[in-house]
């Protein structure tokens, strides 16, 4: 795969990320002012599924090292720990790619709570690892809704994009 | 038949990429290997951040020119980075008063009589939103002009009270760990009670363990807490939060939570106590 289309995904994904930051500064202005008591509401995973996104639509460019790379950069970009992206993106990657195929005969519903549940694990795990103090269920099934909300929007403008640069 | 896999996935190499991931991982968590390079990938993307922001600022200005509110929004804007510059040095001089007068360091047990501490003002250069909100690490850089070599461990106020600590320097910005900071411990006085609180993790909150019986059942919500100059980083007495929730926790005793009156997000500039 040539360069071009490697930076292109790679800043599809790394924009992905951007709008999950901005729309945590907005969560934390709305956390602070209004629901301090609350477990945290919901978190978007853009990034996350921008990456099954590209891993879906072209699994026979998109391998391993492709997703190790890009999880390498996301956590260095992102001062998260040196791993946690890569090992996601590795495994979000291989499940992607055993099914392939099938998903091009799942309808959107189908696709959507596939990858509205993938990025609930993915949010799960985080927690888990780095913020198990605020880990909630609540969190969890909030999100699981708001990315799937998501999902379509990301499924349709990034074969757009795709479709117009590569 | 239909294949369980139509396309080829050899999964030798994603479990040999997975496993190196969690090698990678379990090293960083656990012994920080990659914390150098983090910070060096992030303060690098900070000043490309910066270099954007300048350059758009610079855009931005150059429009204003041909608006008359030009002078009023410099002056505005002067004006305010003047107030919040000032608020921070008063209370900064305050502080280091305080400091000469009540500080103790804990391992000699003596009152240390130190030298006039100077401080300095340095502005925001970026906020990591996204672990602010969801995750244990709260942190935040300062930009350094005049590249002063930062020590770690030194107060850093929002000129009102104190929000954290410096934790180094990346690339010569000057890297602050939060009080909400799960890593960050913090010796504090509730009344007569005295107490470490650890970060919450949570924007604002930290908090602190008693075990049953203790002198924490004398406490009360919105009753305030200060520094116990315990530590030798802060000085005493100043006043931090208010006492926003007491729980029974089942497994470490009575948890005591305590949200912080300093706030990171609403201001730009922030004062260092220097050595």
């Amino acid at each position: 795969m040539k360069f071009t289309t490697h930076s292109i995904i790679f800043l599809s994904i790394f924009f992905g990320f951007c709008l999950d930051s901005l729309i945590a500064t907005f969560q934390i202005k709305t956390y602070l002012s209004l629901l301090e008591n609350t477990p945290y509401l919901m978190q978007t995973c853009f990034g996350f599924l921008v990456f099954c996104y590209w891993v879906y639509a072209i699994p026979e460019r998109l391998r391993i090292f492709s997703a190790l790379l890009y999880g390498l950069l996301i956590d260095l970009s992102f001062g998260d720990a040196v791993g946690f992206h890569m090992l996601f993106f590795g495994i979000s990657s291989y499940v992607i790619h055993v099914y392939a195929f099938r998903f091009r005969l799942f309808s959107y519903i189908q696709l959507i709570i596939f990858f509205a549940s993938a990025s609930t694990f993915y949010l799960a795990c985080e927690y888990l690892l780095f913020s198990p103090n605020n880990y909630s269920y609540f969190l969890l099934l909030s999100s699981f809704f708001i990315n799937a909300i998501i999902w379509l929007p990301i499924y349709f403008c990034m074969r757009f994009v795709r479709r117009k640069l590569l | 038949m239909a294949r369980t896999t139509p396309t080829y996935t050899p999964p030798g190499k994603y479990v040999l990429g997975c496993l190196f991931s969690i090698v990678l991982l379990i090293s960083d968590l656990n012994y920080q290997t990659f914390s150098p390079l983090r910070g060096a990938a992030q303060a690098s993307g900070i000043y490309s951040q910066l270099i954007l922001e300048s350059l758009f600022e610079n855009i931005t200005e150059f429009k204003a020119l041909y608006r008359e509110k030009k002078v009023l929004i410099k002056t505005n804007q002067k004006l305010n980075n003047e107030l919040l510059q000032i608020e921070n040095k008063a209370f900064l001089k305050k502080q280091a008063q305080l400091l000469l007068e009540n500080m103790v360091y804990v391992q000699n047990g003596a009152q240390v009589l130190s030298k006039q501490r100077e401080s300095k003002l340095f502005q925001i250069a970026s906020f990591d939103f996204k672990n602010y909100f969801c995750c244990s690490r709260h942190t935040i850089y300062l930009k350094n002009p005049s590249k002063l070599k930062i020590r770690s461990n030194l107060p850093v106020s929002d000129g009102k009270t104190f929000i954290g600590q410096t934790a180094g320097m990346d690339l010569n910005l000057i890297k602050v760990i939060l009080f909400s900071d799960t890593s960050h411990n913090l010796p504090i006085k509730i009344k007569e009670v005295y107490c470490n609180a650890s970060g919450a993790g949570k924007p604002l909150l930290v908090s602190c363990f008693f075990p049953r019986g203790s002198q924490s059942l004398n406490l009360q919500i919105n009753d305030t807490v200060f520094t116990s100059g315990m530590g030798g980083i802060f000085p005493k007495n100043i006043l931090l939060g208010t006492v926003m929730n007491i729980a029974d926790d089942s497994l470490d005793g009575i948890k005591i939570t305590i949200r912080l009156k300093g706030n990171p997000l609403e201001k730009n500039y922030f004062g260092v106590l220097l050595d």
